[in-house]
């Protein structure tokens, strides 16, 4: 007998037993939690942390990103959106078409770096294709939040706001996809 | 004194809740997804699918655990 069963003589009968019926109401706890969780989201109004708000009440005030005829094909640029650490990368394709994500990766919320060709996560090694953002190897599975993109009649470029992201369905009515409106290649 | 029996929670009743458990799991990571893309919209549903499985789940768990006696 150990010293501390010596110090504490309590016997409890079933003090190793866990019963079916105690598990499963755990089981049944966690599944009740799980739906206060979504319940949570629901309620709460307000986009999570990081998450993408294309459809915000207030209204979007564009920021100058410099002259578009500035950035050449595989050239990027950092500026920030909507606050000082709302961190996006500007691009150009190297089909020479202009193209403006924010920088945070989906998976762990490094920040991504346009790389041959590709944004890449140097945290985990992930990748995104430029077109759309969507992940194309590594650990992310959604897309980069993208921002719309505007060249004025003088030739600047400006963010004016956030695209929706990509779904699967969008995919195959390109026309539908307002990035496709702001198309720019300036 | 009368022999008593308590009602037990068949092993089928249990595989059934943990399969809503791992449903709901699935729900859960879904429905995290959408929002953070900013698809608030499935809210509402998710929420109504995920009261179901919660509500089985729970009536499984937690149904009565009055003894039964048998006739005098």
């Amino acid at each position: 007998m150990t010293w501390w069963r010596r110090a504490f003589p309590l016997e409890l009968a079933e003090e190793s037993h866990f019963s079916r019926r105690e598990f499963a109401r755990f089981l049944a706890v966690v599944s009740a939690g799980f739906t206060t969780g979504i319940g949570y989201l629901w309620w709460r109004k307000k986009p999570l942390e990081g998450a993408s708000d294309p459809e915000a009440k207030h209204a979007e005030v564009p920021v100058a990103l410099g002259l578009a005829a500035d950035l050449k094909a595989g050239q990027s640029r950092l500026f920030k959106f909507r606050d000082e650490h709302d961190a996006c990368i500007l691009l150009r394709t190297p089909k020479g078409e202009l193209r403006a994500y924010r920088q945070t990766c989906t998976h762990l919320g490094c920040a991504v770096r346009f790389r041959d060709e590709r944004l890449e996560c140097p945290c985990h090694q992930g990748f995104f294709e430029v077109d759309r953002g969507f992940p194309v190897q590594g650990p992310p599975t959604r897309p980069l939040g993208a921002i719309a993109l505007e060249v004025r009649p003088d030739g600047t470029l400006w963010a004016v706001g956030e695209l929706p992201k990509p779904t699967l369905e969008n995919l195959d009515r390109r026309a539908a996809c307002p990035r496709d409106k702001h198309e720019v290649t300036a | 004194m009368t022999p008593t029996s308590r009602v037990r929670i068949s092993p089928a009743a249990l595989g059934v809740i943990l399969v809503l458990l791992v449903i709901q799991l699935y729900l859960f990571e879904t429905v995290l997804g959408a929002v953070l893309d900013g698809q608030r919209s499935v809210l509402p549903g998710a929420f109504g699918v995920s009261l179901a499985l919660s509500a089985i789940a729970l009536f499984l768990a937690f149904r009565s655990t009055v003894e039964h006696r048998p006739r005098e």
